[in-house]
């Protein structure tokens, strides 16, 4: 299955960058050494086995902005299943990028009327005052102006880990069923008697599922936990953050994609000395946990606070667990 | 005098090996202090203000150290100390400055120190390197080094025995911590014991190279025989930085600190925890590949050791055995330094 993702926003504004660091695992030192792009660069991306994503990153001058807007209008627009418009926060002219955005979300509605749209307002790092209401600022203002179309806005920068929380979302959005993968994370962690399971694909390390949040050991909870993993009521398992289950671990909300930035770094060290990563086991004062290859596309971590708990069972779980993830993700991609 | 409890009274003083920091104004004296020693990020040290009085900074790693970060303009006279009490001092020149100002206040000081204490060690950080290519930042080194080596055989043929180190830095990549790691060598009495206790870790675990690493700096305070690879040396460093980093992301509220209270109750009081954090990574998929194990030693210190994937994966307990050797070794001979430092307080 293919997606085509559209990777549009003012020359300069980082697009290249982004792809650059999610795809190739390049650090972002090396960015700006970047040319502008000329015309617009497609890059076919395998994800998860079957699923394909077509990146197009469209160089943002305006000279091929026209182009893409007026001759190139039906090509560029159409089929496409993500659009993600990457706004500079302190970008030198405003009004002209709005003008284009509001261009491209009008030929967007015309060609590829059901595409998800996600706007980064991106080198936040820049941002010297209070990033928080900068961003709650722009959020507004974005909103505003994409009028009735439903957008999803991200405040982000190359530098830490928000890229990778805005494209782990991006990329949920995308795969088929997440939901069933969710719910058969929430089972393998029960069985690991893990806090918790995350789902990576391997290349980009961006987090595709992860397990619901566990129940507290109280008996009139178990029975909602037990619930919830029945076979049957099929993805309905809720994975927001308005979980009735009450959180006693409250662990960082920020874990995820500080998780894919860490190893990303990781990979690339090891890169560096021509090695390459495969598995991590930690056992540290604050938790146990494994991360190991769980499918051809896949990464998983699993946390434990059990003390009881070695890494060797966790790692003999995922050995278990592989055949039928593989199937699974099939399965839902298939789907 | 007792000092059974000594590491936990800080309010004794120890005796702590001094450093003196010294360079021209902006040439980045303060960003390698709190980069290596206060886990400020390299990007951030762009916001540091000017220092404008010395700042005394301590830092417990097998040794206890003192760190003097100097004003640019400081003097002998402003100093405030006698230069003899300084086990080492690092002058830092901004390899993009121009050189002669720097390398002639580096010699007024270096000379001074060297007529006090012969045996003071001497380092000169070639400093921000990172902003040239390769082949521009050796030349220029090896131009500064020859540049003051001439100065300093003008001043007087006495001091070609003077030992001066350089080395080529920058906070921005692996560098500041391999040089600051051999400055660190030189000041640790027992360096030799703990060099022997990897060699021996080594040949007993079939590991080609460990690193006995301080966590918090990135410092590497011994290592075995073979020589570093740089490569190696850099991914050990980013290793421990991603174990750092790893702990508080899933630190539970509710049941990490039960962890830690169950290993402290099996142990009897007088060993100490039983519980030390360990890690491996492994590279490559398959047993061909390598294997970086990581066991913390002190909760300042931490076994860091390369061995085949096939051997960490069928020696598992011999491995664990010579880490608990190894740990026993370690803290004897910090326990020794320990001992030491208080024991020279009391004369
Ligand atoms: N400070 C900061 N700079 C960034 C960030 N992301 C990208 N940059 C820099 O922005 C510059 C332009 O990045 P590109 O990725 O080439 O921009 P682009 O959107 O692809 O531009 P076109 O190809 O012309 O459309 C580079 O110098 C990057 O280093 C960020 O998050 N923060
Ligand atoms: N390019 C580069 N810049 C560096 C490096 N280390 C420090 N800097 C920068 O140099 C500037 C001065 O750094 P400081 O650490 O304040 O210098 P200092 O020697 O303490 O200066 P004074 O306290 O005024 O004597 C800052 O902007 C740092 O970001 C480096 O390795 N490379
Ligand atoms: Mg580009
Ligand atoms: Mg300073």
């Amino acid at each position: 299955m293919k997606k085509k993702v559209l990777l549009m926003g003012a020359s300069g504004s980082g697009k290249t960058s982004m792809r650059s660091l999610i795809f190739s695992n390049n650090p972002a030192s090396l960015t700006s050494r970047l040319g502008a792009t000329i015309d617009v660069e497609q890059n076919h991306v395998r994800f998860l086995g079957d699923l394909i994503l077509n990146l197009w990153d469209c160089g943002g001058q305006d000279s091929f902005m026209d182009s893409y807007l007026s001759t190139q209008r039906s090509t560029i627009f159409q089929h496409v299943g993500v659009m993600i418009y990457v706004f500079e926060v302190e970008s030198r002219d405003m009004p002209k990028d709005l003008t284009y955005y509001r261009d491209c979300l009008d030929a967007l509605r015309k060609y590829s009327s059901d595409a998800s749209v996600f706007l980064l307002v991106h080198k936040m790092d820049l941002v010297k005052g209070d990033k928080g209401t900068q961003l709650e600022r722009k959020r507004r203002d974005l909103q505003a102006e994409s009028g009735d179309v439903e957008v999803t806005v991200f405040g982000t920068s190359i530098y830490d880990e928000s890229l990778y929380k805005a494209w782990s979302r991006i990329v949920h959005t995308i795969i088929p069923n997440a939901a069933v993968l969710t719910k058969h994370l929430t089972t393998f962690a029960e069985a690991c008697s893990a806090t918790e399971v995350i789902l990576f694909e391997r290349t980009t390390f961006l987090v595709i599922a992860t397990s619901s949040p566990p129940a507290p050991p109280a008996s009139s909870q178990r029975a909602l936990a037990n619930g919830a993993a029945t076979p049957g009521s099929s993805s309905t398992v809720v994975t927001a953050p308005t979980s009735p289950v009450e959180d006693v671990h409250k662990l960082n909300a920020t874990r995820y994609e500080r998780t894919s930035e860490l190893i990303k770094a990781l990979k690339h060290s090891c890169s560096r000395v021509r090695e390459e990563f495969y598995a991590l086991e930690m056992e540290l004062p604050e938790f146990t946990a494994v991360l190991d290859e769980m499918t051809k596309n896949t990464y998983v971590l699993i946390v434990v606070h059990d003390p009881t708990i070695e890494t060797a069972a966790l790692k003999i779980n995922i050995r278990t667990a592989r055949q039928k993830f593989e199937e699974l993700q099939n399965d839902s991609i298939s789907a | 005098m007792q000092h059974s409890n000594g590491t936990k009274s800080p309010t004794i003083d120890v005796q702590r090996t001094k450093i003196l920091l010294l360079g021209q104004r902006r040439s980045g004296k303060t960003s390698i202090q709190q980069v290596l020693f206060n886990d400020v990020s390299p990007k951030q040290t762009f916001y540091l203000e000017p220092t404008t009085r010395i700042v005394k900074d301590t830092y417990d790693t097998v040794i206890p150290l003192e760190i003097w970060d100097c004003p640019g303009n400081v003097t002998l006279d402003t100093l405030g100390a006698s230069l003899s009490d300084f086990s080492s001092i690092i002058f830092v020149i901004d390899i993009q400055d121009s050189y002669q100002q720097p390398v002639a206040r580096m010699l007024d000081f270096f000379i001074a120190a060297y007529q006090e204490s012969p045996d003071i060690c001497l380092e000169v950080l070639v400093h921000k390197a990172e902003a040239f290519t390769d082949d521009y930042k050796i030349e220029n080194f090896r131009h500064i080094q020859q540049r003051v080596i001439d100065e300093l055989l003008d001043i007087s043929q006495d001091y070609e025995q003077m030992p001066l180190n350089f080395h080529l830095t920058s906070v921005y990549d692996h560098s500041i911590h391999e040089a600051f790691s051999r400055v660190l060598h030189k000041l640790i009495d027992s360096l030799p014991y703990l060099e022997d206790l990897l060699n021996v870790f080594c040949a007993n675990s079939q590991s080609s190279k460990a690193f006995l690493f301080d966590v918090k700096s990135r410092l590497y305070v011994a290592t075995d025989a073979s020589p570093v690879d740089t490569g190696t040396h850099n991914l050990c460093c980013d290793y421990v930085k991603t174990l750092n980093a790893f702990g508080p992301l899933y630190k539970s509220s509710s049941s990490s600190a039960a962890r830690l209270l169950r290993d402290s109750r099996s142990s009897s009081p007088s060993s100490g925890p039983s519980f030390y954090p360990s890690a491996a990574v492994t590279l490559a998929p398959s047993t061909q590949g390598t294997t970086l194990t990581y066991h913390s030693i002190t909760p300042q210190l931490a076994l860091l050791a390369l061995m085949h994937t096939a051997v960490f994966e069928e020696q598992r307990g011999l491995l664990e055995y010579n880490v608990v050797f190894f740990r026993e070794g370690v803290q004897e001979i910090s326990q020794v330094e320990k001992d030491a430092r208080m024991g020279s307080l009391v004369v």
